[in-house]
């Protein structure tokens, strides 16, 4: 109908637009040359909050920081102890004072000569401010000095089962020494200063963390001459990215995805046993402010929740298969730390429905749900949505329950909320939640202690209250003696999986993935090749020619 | 005069919007349950006193009202404050992001209104023909498709299969740049994918709006009294014609842009690009306030500004318009 000279133009207009997008792409086809071979790329789906080894919570900026610095003690491949800042250590006869014998020629990333000073300056700090995670461990440090520049002297009051040595990154004095409590915890430590093996180069924020390796470390030099942390929005993607060569490992993917780099070329999928659990959580706080559901107060009522779920059940489906169906609280990567209930309450809905009997609850008006002086046991249940499988989980459990004569009421949301409603001190007004721990060391401490009464309003979820498991706990952090201090953790396991304010559902698996056509020498060690307590695996890698 | 008075007045309304909008986007996050430091205090076994002198650092434990004439105070004095996630000052936390998301958003508002608005013209000049069916359809098709779903294929095509362009983020991992042409061209290849994505799904907009309003002029009878005259199609088209459809196409820009730089949040999370909506995301998860509210006032200011800026151009453009 009208003329087509400008329309014409349009068109033209569009196909020019295609045409110079199309050569833009095809002419780089051929990037991988200018890709260096000594940059070992690592994919992860969530980035560091921040590089101050004492503020950080993020998973992320441990494994960054836990390059950069270091600490007198580490894990190994096999997570054995291996010497880092220290070349050897010894205990007094009594076991309270800890003599530690440093490396000499170390030096700081900024080349400063790193001493004593720095390791006395970096504990006390922690000590006297409280700040960050490493400060649970000092409730019976006494003293930390230094007699000479390679020698540091620790006194406890009491012995310490875990050495928290292993743990606590040292800091150097001439940064962090006179810092101010209120500094540190807005200090960004955006050049972090270390004696590891790595220095820190840039972090673009949102995108790479980029490390280079120290030239003047004192120990074997790193394989990779470059480390750098990519961030990808979603893990499908980052998958693929492993697939097309544009990273070399990554740290940790969901079922599903994993199984989707299983039999791909050049690519090695791996399952590892983490120190990891989800649990179902119960109210049992002990307050008449609570709002919880008084019924969940009565042991019966637990323990047949807990016959009423089927853990293998849940593993199959919820996790595909990629776990081991939980019990005690110490997962089974921590090997023989784990207590194994010779009684397994679990996947016996007769058991559930005789205890549930036995207690008085009945169903006297046959609609399937048993009641108690004319209240019926509806439980409200709480999840956090972005964890498909804790939701898939809750989901299965509400059927089973159904069974055993309980309704169980689903609900979801973010975890902030969770959080808020579940540490609620004053009126915890919930009743069952779905979450999990994960533990930072390999030892078994960090997780007996998150149902004492001391951590009620800190991480006591569930509002546990048990003065005989309190003592038990003082009494296995201060065993040396592995032997003796398995049969107090034990018995601690023990009386708290008969309690049962958690019913532990699975121990699920780390599932990593690693390019074998790159880098060599991957060791599989339980809790992750890397994004776990061993730092080895980086720097021992070396790259295919 | 009379159109002076018209714009003062239309800039007093911008204040007290911004300043409503500020109001409620204080309360609004406060509003919701949870807080920004029990979490960390979970993951990171924080001691008593820890958590006393965070909420004392962040203004946490004042009451509400304190609280927000603080967050006016600070905002008048331009300081947004830390970020209780990152523990760095906020400016230099949204600067990356909102640059970022300011380069995908005008490479992809250009393309999308130049495409959408001259295939709308083509379509309605030959309306009822096979090719304005077969662009109506495809537009339709292309508008219903969700964004991540549209990112995701794009990847597998021309990322995976054919490997033409990057998949994620905004440079390539372990890069040699031999010089800065190189960085560039590099983040260039990087922004293809989110372009096209952004492109093929919010092209129809532009496509249906031109379309329509292009149709519903050029049956008038200015425009047959125009071609009656003899006047070539051309001019009657672009002289004539496309003015008057001008006004409803400002408008949905001016829209567009300000949903855009919310950050495209889908897109950002299928591509890994780092801009403002993944950031807003976790930051309203962790609870982290003084993102929250920098990054919301960003937007506040800008979706005002451009609203306004769309006005004076119908002022500019629209004889109609006098003063109201």
């Amino acid at each position: 109908m009208f003329s087509n000279s400008k329309l014409l133009f349009d068109k033209l207009l569009v196909l020019c637009l295609i045409f110079t997008i199309v050569i833009c792409g095809c002419s780089q086809g051929a990037q991988s040359q200018t890709i260096d071979k000594e940059t070992l790329r690592i994919g992860w789906t969530s980035e560091p909050d921040t590089l101050n080894p004492l503020t950080t919570i993020s998973t992320e900026a441990l494994q960054v920081l836990g390059l950069v610095y270091e600490p007198l003690l580490a894990y190994g491949t096999n997570l054995e102890t291996i010497y880092k800042l220290a070349e050897s250590y010894t205990y007094s006869d009594d076991g309270l004072v800890v003599t530690y014998k440093l490396r000499s020629g170390v030096k700081w990333h900024d080349g400063e000569p790193f001493t004593s000073e720095d390791v006395v300056s970096t504990y006390n700090l922690i000590k006297d401010t409280g700040i960050g995670q490493y400060y649970q461990y000092m409730e019976f440090l006494e003293d930390v000095s230094g007699p000479d520049d390679l020698t540091v002297v620790m006194t406890f009051s009491e012995p310490q089962a875990f050495n928290m040595a292993q743990a606590v990154l040292i800091l150097p004095k001439h940064i962090w020494g006179e810092m101010t409590a209120e500094e540190i915890e807005m200090f960004s430590n955006d050049a972090p200063i270390g004696t590891g093996a790595f220095t820190f180069s840039e972090w673009r924020q949102g995108s790479t963390v980029t490390l280079k390796r120290f030239d003047d470390y004192y120990g074997e030099p790193a394989g990779p001459g470059q480390i750098i942390f990519v961030l990808y929005g979603n893990e499908d993607v980052m998958a693929q990215a492993l697939k097309g060569n544009e990273i070399d490992i990554i740290t940790e993917v969901s079922p599903l995805v994993w199984e989707g780099l299983q039999n791909t070329e050049n690519i090695k999928a791996v399952s590892l046993p983490s120190f990891s659990f989800h649990h179902i959580g119960i109210n049992v706080c002990g307050d008449e402010t609570s709002l919880g559901n008084p019924f969940l107060k009565d042991k019966a009522v637990r323990q047949a929740l807990s016959y009423a779920l089927d853990r293998e059940q849940l593993v199959n489906i919820a996790l595909a298969g990629h776990g081991s169906p939980g019990a005690s609280i110490i997962p089974a990567g921590m090997m023989e730390w784990q207590y194994i209930p010779d009684e397994q309450m679990d996947a016996d809905l007769d058991k559930a429905n005789e205890l549930l009997d036995e207690a008085g609850y009945m169903d006297t008006n046959e609609d399937g749900i048993r009641e108690k002086n004319g209240v019926p046991l509806v439980f409200r249940i709480m999840a956090i949505e972005s964890t498909t499988v804790d939701v898939r989980a809750v989901q299965l459990f509400r059927d089973s329950a159904k069974k055993a004569g309980i309704k169980l009421e689903l609900s979801t949301v973010d975890e902030n909320t969770l959080a808020g409603v579940v540490y609620n001190v004053d009126a915890p007004d919930w009743d069952l939640f779905v979450w999990g721990w994960d533990s930072d060391y390999p030892d078994p401490g960090y997780l007996l202690g998150v149902p004492l009464t001391s951590q009620i309003g800190n991480n006591n979820d569930v509002f546990y209250s048990n003065p005989e498991y309190d003592a038990l706990y003082s009494q296995q952090s201060t065993e040396v003696d592995r032997a003796k201090r398995k049969i107090v953790t034990d018995e601690m396991q023990k009386i708290f999986y008969e309690d049962a304010p958690y019913l532990v559902m699975w121990y699920q698996d780390k599932l990593q993935a690693y390019r074998t056509d790159t880098w060599t020498g991957w060791e599989e060690t339980p809790g992750g090749i890397i994004y776990n307590v061993t730092y080895e695996n980086y720097k021992n890698v070396q790259p295919i020619q | 005069m009379f159109k002076v008075r018209y714009v003062i007045k239309k800039i007093g309304f911008l204040f007290i919007t911004l300043f409503s909008v500020l109001t409620f986007n204080f309360f609004l996050f406060r509003i919701l349950p949870g807080d920004p430091l029990r979490l960390i205090a979970r993951a990171g076994n924080l001691s008593s006193d820890s958590i006393a002198r965070l909420n004392e650092l962040f203004g946490l434990n004042q009451p509400k009202w304190m609280q927000y004439l603080i967050y006016l105070k600070n905002l008048a004095t331009g300081q947004f404050g830390t970020s209780i996630t990152f523990r760095r000052p906020v400016i230099e936390i949204l600067q990356e992001r909102l640059l970022n998301t300011a380069i995908l958003l005008t490479l992809a508002t250009i393309i999308v209104v130049a495409i959408g608005v001259g295939a709308g013209a083509i379509a309605a000049t030959r309306r009822g023909s096979r090719l304005d069916n077969v662009f109506v359809v495809t537009s339709m098709v292309c508008w219903s498709l969700p964004t991540f779903w549209a990112g995701l294929i794009l990847i597998i095509l021309l990322g995976v299969s054919l490997s033409f362009f990057p998949i994620a983020g905004i440079s390539t991992p372990g890069m040699i740049y031999f010089s800065s042409w190189d960085r560039i061209m590099d983040f260039a290849r990087h922004l293809v994918l989110p372009t096209i994505t952004l492109i093929i799904v919010d092209m129809a907009q532009f496509f249906m709006i031109t379309r329509s309003a292009l149709v519903d002029v050029l049956t008038t009878d200015y425009i047959h009294t125009a071609k009656a005259k003899g006047l070539s199609k051309n001019r009657i088209l672009w002289k004539h014609a496309f003015p008057n459809a001008l006004l409803p196409i400002v408008t949905a820009t001016a829209v567009y842009v300000s949903l855009l730089i919310g950050g495209a949040i889908q897109v950002e999370t299928v591509f890994s690009f780092p801009g403002m909506g993944k950031l807003m995301y976790d930051a309203v998860l962790r609870r982290d306030y003084p993102i929250l509210e920098a990054s919301f006032f960003i937007f506040a200011v800008f979706t005002i500004l451009a609203n306004f800026i769309s006005d004076v151009i119908y002022m500019i453009i629209d004889p109609r318009v006098k003063n109201v």
